[in-house]
């Protein structure tokens, strides 16, 4: 364990000191302070109305809508309920005088700040990408591997590291927008709860906790993708290619989804299962499937790749 | 040489895809001495420190450093080797210490007066704490030392350490190469293209043409063999002679080139072979000798048929 200690602890400085990695850092913090900037003084929206007649015109849409959906044959139960939902929901706050949180206040930024972990899925698949790949196009994995190590320790070594940095990377965002936010919007509203719809009643979360369990499931897409990076990076040493292909996939995966989402069996492709905001807000990309079922189609996944960038690493002749 | 052998190559092959690289290789060797690995390009020197050291697959047959296998036992083996694998590649944008650093980490109980105690050693002490992207080769390569000694090994294995280098920079690696072998009783693999190098600092020289081992000898009995002397007869009727001589010697190597026949062989059997002619009948017009050099019979030996 010791060991495996000071391995990760390697590759953390293979990590840190370099300058692009900072650079990765940089650009994250600029764009929540953008963001944050934007949102204060582009966005601030001068509405003359009180929130209580804002949730009465949203409800009345609501259900216009609503029986829109009724009279047509095609839309199916799952898209009117999500609507239905929220009438639901507005209504509590009229009945126990919830104001909804607007996106010029602390909590408002910071339910929207797990949307920047888009990018910094990107700054980590590029790490995740190199982490093998490079050592073997600067020639210093023969260096690397000629020491009294495992090459599978090495390899371990390497993934906690990339988890590390999406772990650095994700606290980056939550501290930098925890930060700018109440620097920005001050603590109006810091008691407020979040609304969810569960179980036939709408119930009341601490917003803290349902803020980072968003993180959470936007975190579950990112480690997919890294650990796909990861793979794709031992199994063909280039880092370009690893790049390459995880970032398409995880720009077109959901549309390819969406295209095939007539076919049954394209519930088993992997982005159909990486969104699991579906079963928290909204409905499944493809009927019949439960957060159960992409748990494990997820894990299945995930092992899959590890278990080839295992294979791959440690079996294969090191000619670089 | 009764000590143990520390490296022992047991009938090593490499196959990759359907060519065999590697056509099994057999090889002691012994602690203290330094080995020249000595083959044109593409001979498989590299492939075989590949194996040596389990970045590459062994094929069929085994390779033991002091007893345990380099495939089943890799971390107990390779304890015992440091070694630089073609260029010394580090990491270009950390200081030349934190390279070392690095590596220390990945040996157990190693302590940190190792690293400073190293860096005197190969003499970077005035720039270690700079980046490596700006060392010049020689520097580089010193560094590589450095890594590969940073555990006290007691095999060291080097891929053309002198690539590269100018003559200062090469004769400071042989002088330390040397230095450790006396000093150190290190074992040195070294391997090179080049005999005239391979001459000045090894004990024994393994030639290896085409994955095969051709030959290895002591460097002192390939300077004391006169084997090497080529003798030139002018003598006639050619091929009866030559088939006389092999008649008559049948472990000789002789051969006809430009109508004379040419017999490889020591100084003091020039005689016998004249008389041998003159007694049976041949004509002799003329006996010239050459000493062939080392070189030359490195060349006849692999560059001959370069291009099999
Ligand atoms: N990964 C590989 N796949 C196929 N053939 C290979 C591979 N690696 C090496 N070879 C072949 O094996 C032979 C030996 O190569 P090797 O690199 O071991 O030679 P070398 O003696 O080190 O040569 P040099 O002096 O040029 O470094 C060459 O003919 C080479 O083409
Ligand atoms: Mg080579």
């Amino acid at each position: 364990m010791f060991n495996m200690f000071r391995l990760v602890q390697n590759e953390n400085m293979k990590i840190y000191k370099r300058l692009g990695t900072w650079i990765m850092i940089g650009l994250i913090l600029m764009i929540v302070i953008f963001a944050g900037g934007i949102t204060k003084y582009l966005l601030a929206e001068n509405v003359n109305l009180n929130w209580e007649e804002q949730v009465q015109i949203e409800n009345a849409q609501l259900l216009e809508q609503i029986e829109e959906y009724e009279n047509m044959p095609m839309v199916g139960s799952s898209a009117i309920q999500p609507l239905k939902e929220d009438v639901m929901i507005n209504n509590y706050r009229l009945e126990n005088d919830i104001p909804p949180v607007e996106n010029e206040t602390l909590w408002g930024f910071m339910l929207s700040s797990p949307d920047f972990t888009a990018l910094a899925s990107v700054f980590v698949i590029v790490i995740s990408a190199g982490i093998v790949a490079t050592e073997f196009s600067t020639g210093t994995i023969k260096l690397l591997l000629i020491r009294p190590v495992k090459r599978s320790k090495i390899l371990i070594s390497k993934y906690i590291a990339t988890l590390i940095f999406a772990i650095i990377m994700l606290l980056t965002i939550f501290v930098s927008s925890l930060i700018v936010g109440s620097m920005l919007f001050g603590f109006d509203g810091i008691n407020l709860p979040y609304l969810v719809y569960s179980g036939g009643e709408v119930i009341e979360r601490n917003m803290l906790v349902q803020i980072i369990t968003f993180y959470g499931l936007n975190s579950i897409d990112m480690i997919m993708m890294v650990t796909f990076a990861f793979m794709i990076s031992s199994v063909f040493r280039s880092s370009s290619l690893a790049i390459g292909l995880s970032l398409f996939l995880m720009f077109t995966g959901q549309q390819l989804v969406m295209v095939l989402s007539d076919y049954n069996w394209a519930k088993y492709i992997l982005f159909a299962n990486t969104n699991l905001y579906q079963y928290v807000a909204g409905t499944p990309i493809i009927e019949g499937m439960t957060l159960a079922f992409s748990i494990i189609i997820l894990s299945v996944y995930f092992f899959l790749f590890i278990l080839i960038s295992w294979f791959t690493f440690n079996k294969r002749d090191v000619a670089a | 040489m009764q000590k143990q052998p520390i490296i022992q190559i047991k009938n090593l092959k490499k196959q990759i895809g359907k060519t065999t690289i590697i056509h099994g290789i057999s090889l002691d060797l012994y602690p203290g001495e330094v080995f020249g690995f000595l083959g044109p390009n593409g001979a498989g020197k590299t492939t075989t420190i590949r194996m040596m050291v389990g970045l590459m697959n062994i094929t069929e047959g085994e390779v033991l450093i002091n007893g345990y296998s380099v495939e089943k036992n890799f971390e107990k083996a390779i304890a015992y080797v440091g070694g630089i694998i073609e260029n010394p590649e580090m990491y270009k944008y950390l200081t030349g210490y934190d390279n070392l650093i690095h590596y220390s980490r990945m040996i157990p109980k190693i302590k940190i007066e190792r690293i400073e105690e190293i860096v005197k050693l190969v003499g970077l002490e005035k720039r270690i704490h700079e980046k490596v992207k700006t060392y010049s080769l020689g520097m580089r390569q010193r560094l590589g030392l450095a890594q590969a000694l940073l555990h006290s090994p007691s095999v060291l294995i080097l891929d053309e350490p002198t690539n590269g280098l100018d003559p200062a920079g090469i004769r400071e690696i042989r002088t330390y190469i040397r230095k450790l072998a006396v000093e150190e009783n290190i074992t040195v693999f070294v391997s090179s293209h080049l005999l005239s190098e391979m001459q000045l600092m090894c004990d024994r020289i393994g030639i290896i043409h085409h994955g095969k081992l051709i030959s290895v000898e002591t460097v002192k009995n390939m300077l004391e063999d006169n084997q090497h002397l080529s003798v030139n007869f002018t003598v006639s009727p050619l091929k009866e002679a030559l088939s006389y001589v092999k008649k008559t010697n049948p472990k000789i190597k002789a051969e006809i080139i430009d109508h004379r026949l040419i017999i490889y062989t020591s100084e003091d059997q020039i005689t016998t072979f004249a008389k041998l002619f003159v007694n049976n009948g041949f004509s002799l017009t003329g006996i010239h000798g050459e000493q062939k050099s080392l070189e030359e019979k490195f060349i006849q030996i692999t560059g001959g048929d370069l291009h099999v």
